[in-house]
């Protein structure tokens, strides 16, 4: 177990950047989350620390240890692919086993190691059986299991519950959390699930373009986006446009808020659906708002309002005894703790 | 019986009519062009040859007999079989590599890579021969420039040996194994050598521990094609390896045209019996090792 720190690290494909500059740091038994839409960089991050991207530029170290240069076979990573890459032809035991051949550990010793290992993942029972005579979840375990067996200084997870159904999926997410947690071993994964980010990690990074657009913990993302791409990514957000001037906000539409931010120019404000409130009247900071499209989800209510011609927001309310229920053309009054405005020009604008 | 509802008697019934008019033509002019005269072949190797009335009728192993018996058709026999043993194993050892190259490669020219491979496919095996005969011959390509390069004083003799043939053979067998390995290979994904690659294995121990075994199974089957292929080469032995090298198939037609049509039908089954055991034999054993 060690800690992991990527500095500087870029892979050029002719004009194209992969990753550009990524800058990253990982404490020992931390659980970071590579988070961003496809094409973001986030898997070839993770390639290069596995060793199977050779970077452009930069650098890689493992526990204090320059591993850039080193082959895949040389760094003592334990990768898990997304569709398990467990050997057919090897039963359970022998894929578990396959780790600890490679380094000389003697015989004697990998007997019950990789029975250690795999009733770590509760499948002791079936350490005889072929890969192919398991489920999806099982053979995932088994994966987990061949890439812990040895104690590896980082984990990394390269989508790993994409294959897998929604029930497997929430069971498998759990464990692989509290696997890490108890074994106290750094780690990496890759989704572009947020849901899945936000439930494992300790901390998480936001990708897009190539580019690490925010790292923090999911409250910092969620609160204190970083930039629209962020606040569109994380969480849901609702967008307005419009320009910063002595301090107020005008959309184009012609809503006007106060600003606090000490900035010019156009702008975006971000608003969070969950954040808004709703009320039948006018109250301190509402806007007044038509209903154009209610959205029925049972327990949450999605309601679609139309602040001015160009200024649309979804504000969700919880369906309890007492809320306001609107109906379609209804106006109503709705308001918002905070907002983070940021300028217009962010250039991580796209996917949103 | 009684369980089975109209419906169901109905659909087995169309089913059957449509397999058996499917298989039929097949089966029809298999037994016809292919047992047929197997059959007839079988039946003539167990007759007697006399010079001046031919085949006679007989029920003898006669010509078995001798054919093993004499040290003539025992040396090529055994020529043979170490001929296209020596062809497989470097048709594998040239092949894999080449075929692991076109399964991996993320080029847009692949699939012209591919058609580099089977292009030799398109020239006859009599007209390649005479290609290979233009340049080993000792006035040949190959001699001419080597001689101008200084490398040697005298015209180099390449033609007419059993290097020729090796080299013949190999050429002709080799895009088979290929295009077998290619598609073996691309049905390994690659995530499962890089799970080795990241679990500490070094290539040579990821294709030794790995990829060969997986690729095991299906290279049984380029290697009983390019086997097959090898055991049956005529007209390359006969071009590139001269009057002096004998193989199997050459042998037969050499009987055939002396009129010695039972003589040569027995020859004819035992290069067929042989390619058939030995080609059981490679299936049975990597069937065990694939198991271990």
């Amino acid at each position: 177990m060690a800690g992991l720190q990527l500095h500087g690290l870029t892979k050029r494909y002719g004009d194209f950047h992969a990753t550009q500059n990524v800058e990253l740091d990982v404490k020992e038994g931390e659980f970071l989350v590579l988070l961003g839409p496809s094409g973001c960089g986030k898997t070839t991050t993770l390639r290069m620390i596995a060793g199977f991207v050779d970077p452009t530029e930069g650098s890689i170290r493992i526990g204090g240890k320059d591993v850039t240069l080193l082959p895949p076979w040389k760094r003592n990573t334990g990768l898990v692919f997304q569709n398990y890459a467990l050997f057919p032809h090897m039963t359970v035991a022998q894929n578990v086993a396959f780790g600890l051949e490679m380094r000389g550990v003697p015989k004697s010793d990998i007997g019950p190691k990789v029975q250690d290992a795999l009733d770590l993942v509760q499948l002791g029972h079936l350490a005889g059986r072929y890969p192919r005579q398991m489920s999806g979840g099982q053979q995932q375990r088994v994966a987990l299991a061949r890439a812990l067996v040895f104690r590896p200084d980082v984990l990394l997870l390269d989508e790993p519950l994409s294959n897998l159904d929604a029930k497997l999926r929430h069971e498998v997410r759990i464990e692989i959390r509290a696997l890490q947690q108890r074994l106290g071993i750094t780690a990496v994964m890759v989704t572009h699930d947020q849901e899945e980010a936000l439930t494992m990690a300790d901390r998480l990074v936001v990708m897009s373009d190539g580019q690490v657009r925010q790292v923090g913990s999911q409250r910092d993302l969620y609160e204190r986006p970083a930039s629209r791409f962020v606040a569109g990514f994380v969480g849901r957000s609702s967008f307005l446009e419009g320009e910063v001037r002595d301090g107020r906000f005008t959309t184009a539409g012609g809503l006007t808020l106060p600003c606090d931010k000490p900035m010019r120019g156009p702008a975006v404000i971000a608003l969070r659906p969950e954040r808004m409130t709703v009320a039948a009247q006018p109250h301190p900071g509402s806007v007044p708002g038509e209903v154009e499209f209610v959205s029925y989800m049972g327990g949450l209510i999605d309601l679609h309002l139309r602040l001015s011609p160009t200024d649309l927001v979804v504000a969700q309310v919880s369906n309890r005894e007492g809320s306001l229920i609107p109906e379609l053309g209804d106006t109503v009054h709705v308001s918002w703790p905070d907002a983070t405005a940021f300028p217009a020009s962010d250039p991580h604008a796209r996917g949103h | 019986m009684s369980s089975i509802t109209l419906t169901e008697r109905r659909k087995l019934r169309a089913q059957g009519l449509t397999a058996s008019g499917l298989i039929g033509p097949a089966t029809f002019i298999v037994a016809l062009g292919v047992l047929g005269p197997l059959l007839l072949l079988a039946r003539y190797s167990l007759n007697l040859y006399d010079p001046r009335e031919l085949m006679i009728s007989a029920f003898s192993a006669q010509n078995y007999i001798e054919f093993f018996s004499d040290t003539y058709y025992l040396s090529t026999f055994w020529t043979t079989i170490r001929i296209s043993l020596l062809c497989t194993v470097i048709c594998i050892v040239l092949g894999f590599p080449l075929a692991y190259v076109l399964a991996r490669t993320q080029s847009r020219y692949k699939n012209l890579m591919i058609i580099g491979v089977v292009i030799p496919l398109f020239v006859g095996n009599a007209v390649r021969a005479a290609g290979w005969m233009t340049l080993l011959g000792s006035r040949g390509f190959l001699s001419v420039w080597l001689m101008r390069l200084g490398i040697t004083d005298e015209p180099v003799e390449i033609m007419y040996s059993e290097t020729a043939v090796v080299l013949g053979i190999v050429a002709v067998n080799l895009p088979y194994m290929v295009l077998t390995l290619q598609s073996v290979i691309e049905s390994i994904g690659r995530h499962i050598e890089e799970a080795a690659f990241s679990l500490g294995a070094a290539p040579m121990v990821m294709f030794r521990r790995v990829l060969w075994p997986l690729a095991l199974p299906g290279t049984t089957a380029g290697v009983i094609l390019t086997f097959i292929l090898a055991m049956n080469a005529y007209a390359t032995p006969v071009l590139l390896g001269g009057p002096e090298f004998r193989m199997m198939s050459p042998m037969i037609y050499n009987q055939f045209q002396l009129n010695n049509w039972p003589f040569s039908a027995a020859v004819a089954f035992v290069l067929m019996a042989s390619t058939l055991v030995l080609t059981v034999l490679a299936g049975i054993m990597t069937r065990q090792k694939f198991r271990d």
